[in-house]
């Protein structure tokens, strides 16, 4: 009886998975070489919020943005930090018109950001799960947010 | 004077950038940014104008049906980033004056030194961090308003600080909280004089959880107004009697704190900030509490929402002034004009609430569109926030705002 029940959980599980698999499956990465193993999704936030500039464990974290208007940047906030594109323009004018701050530096592509996260231990990313190779650590999936 | 150090170390820093080390993040970068808004107000009282902020010169009501000059604002901003640890930024504000001229304003000029990511110091021209969104007050697009609640921000209608700040972050657990030491001063032109704020200090701390963040402030300065000065010194011609008056009364070089408590949850769909804040000034300019809770529901790219402010003074709205018997007869004449100066300036403290439904669509890229509606009640023997009173003008009654604006960013 629960075996069955669990059954019908995870399908329905995967139906729900399916129907949200219309985004992209998009992934925070940092290089193979940093220390950092594991982040939540608040901490991924935070640093990309530039609330933090610090992984937990005190060493530098340098977010690194895709193009305004891509579809990975688009699922990522809305995923990560739950704002839409506007929000997150609303968020960066805040930090922008005091000086307080500029919005992280941008990559072209998942390529390029998968080669400039690869060779730098301090720089945070985010990639297509299909782009991703050794060069980099997965931390945290839109599609499957862990925990 | 400040202003003009700033831009000296600013090209200082420009000629000498280029021995900063090639690493990829320590370049030279200038960057340009702007923002603005265009607005348009309309206000039922014609008897006065309902301004926004104390600093500009005219509104809608009296002035014009409808004004585009109470909201209208362009702001313009260079960013220079000289490697992760120094930054220069320049902004300039065009928007009306106290005169109801739109002469550009330099918002902030400074510069930026960043020892480690969780420390800074800036100097030059910088924020007053009075309130949650004093340092983005100005920008439309980053507040959920038309324009932040009037009866709060009216308290310090002041936006910049000529000195310098610290900050220092430290991350605890999940929580974040950065303090700020403030210190400098600011001569500001207002339609009926000029306010210069001297020896100002201040502490805040902005603790933040996700998508929970509170602000507490406290701000000391020493305020004289130039007008207020010049009705005081006439009373100090009055013997003794006069003296003690001005004593009591005048803005010269009393310290007056001004403490505010904010708090904002925002989340995905909604957000919800209230703040609060007191000034006490030891002078005629009296004392103000302030509040306001505001809320928003998102739907899709259309956010309404509602706000309750309100203000209220000191009861001190009026005095005897200088007893006319006391003075030869020739006298009575000026006795009763400066005596008529001091009840006119203690009647001018604001009692007001405004309820205000509204909304944001963000209808394209960097722009949205605000619609606002408002009613304020004023509060028995006062005139609110309103300004320009005419001679028809009856106090302690209730006016409504409608305002539309298009806010930009680029």
């Amino acid at each position: 009886m629960r075996a069955s029940a669990s059954v019908v959980l995870s399908l329905l599980a995967c139906a729900f998975l399916r129907s949200s698999a219309l985004h992209a499956d998009v992934v925070a990465i940092v290089s193979a070489k940093s220390p950092v193993i594991a982040l939540t999704q608040s901490q991924i936030a935070d640093i990309f919020l530039a609330k933090v500039a610090r992984f937990p464990e005190g060493d530098k974290a340098v977010p690194l943005d895709q193009p305004e208007g891509s579809r990975e940047r688009d699922e990522f906030y809305a995923k990560v930090a739950g704002k839409t594109a506007a929000q997150m323009k609303a968020h960066w004018s805040k930090i922008i018109f005091t000086g307080r701050g500029q919005p992280p530096v941008q990559a072209a592509t998942d390529t390029e950001v998968r080669k400039r996260v690869g060779e730098n231990p301090s720089v945070i990313g985010y990639i297509e799960r299909t782009m991703v190779d050794a060069s980099v650590r997965v931390l945290f999936s839109t599609e499957a947010p862990p925990r | 004077m400040p202003c003009r150090l700033a831009l000296v170390a600013f090209s200082i820093l420009a000629a000498g950038a280029s021995v900063s080390r090639a690493d990829d993040t320590e370049k030279i970068t200038f960057k340009f940014q702007a923002y603005g808004t265009l607005g348009l107000v309309h206000s039922s009282e014609n008897q006065a104008d309902f301004v926004g902020s104390l600093l500009i010169g005219h509104g809608a009501g009296h002035t014009h049906e409808w004004s585009p000059d109470v909201d209208s604002r362009l702001g313009a901003q260079l960013t220079a980033t000289f490697g992760p640890r120094i930054s220069a930024v320049v902004q300039v504000v065009t928007e009306q004056g106290a005169d109801g001229s739109y002469t550009p304003q330099m918002e902030w000029a400074n510069i930026k030194v960043q020892p480690t990511p969780d420390f800074s110091v800036r100097f030059g021209r910088i924020v007053l961090p009075a309130f949650i969104v004093s340092e983005y007050r100005k920008v439309g697009y980053a507040v959920p308003w038309v324009r932040p609640p009037t009866e709060l921000y009216s308290v310090i209608p002041i936006t910049t600080n000529d000195g310098m700040d610290a900050s220092y972050r430290v991350a605890a657990g999940n929580f974040s909280s950065t303090i700020q030491a403030n210190y400098g001063q600011a001569n500001v032109k207002f339609p009926l004089g000029t306010a210069k704020a001297r020896e100002s200090w201040g502490l805040t701390n902005t603790i933040e959880r996700g998508a929970a963040s509170a602000h507490f402030t406290y701000q000391r300065t020493k305020l004289s107004v130039d007008t207020i000065n010049t009705l005081f010194d006439a009373f100090r011609q009055f013997g003794p009697q006069g003296v003690a008056i001005a004593e009591k009364f005048d803005t010269d070089g009393r310290p007056d704190t001004f403490i505010g408590v904010g708090v904002a949850y925002d989340v995905k769909d909604w957000f919800v900030n209230a703040e609060w804040g007191a000034s006490n000034t030891r002078s005629v300019v009296g004392d103000r509490r302030a509040w306001y809770v505001t809320g928003g529901y998102r739907i899709a790219t259309v956010t309404p929402y509602l706000t309750y402010s309100t203000i209220a003074s000191d009861p001190k709205v009026s005095d005897p002034g200088l007893t006319v018997a006391l003075y030869p007869p020739a006298l009575a004449g000026a006795i009763a004009a400066l005596n008529a100066g001091l009840n006119q300036s203690l009647a001018s403290k604001p009692v007001q609430s405004t309820i205000s439904l509204g909304m944001r669509w963000d209808f394209r890229k960097n722009f949205d569109f605000k619609l606002q509606c408002a009613h304020s009640r004023v509060g028995r023997g006062s005139r609110g926030t309103l300004t320009n009173t005419q001679p028809g003008f009856k106090t302690g009654g209730s006016y409504n705002l409608v305002s539309a604006a298009v806010d930009f960013v680029f």
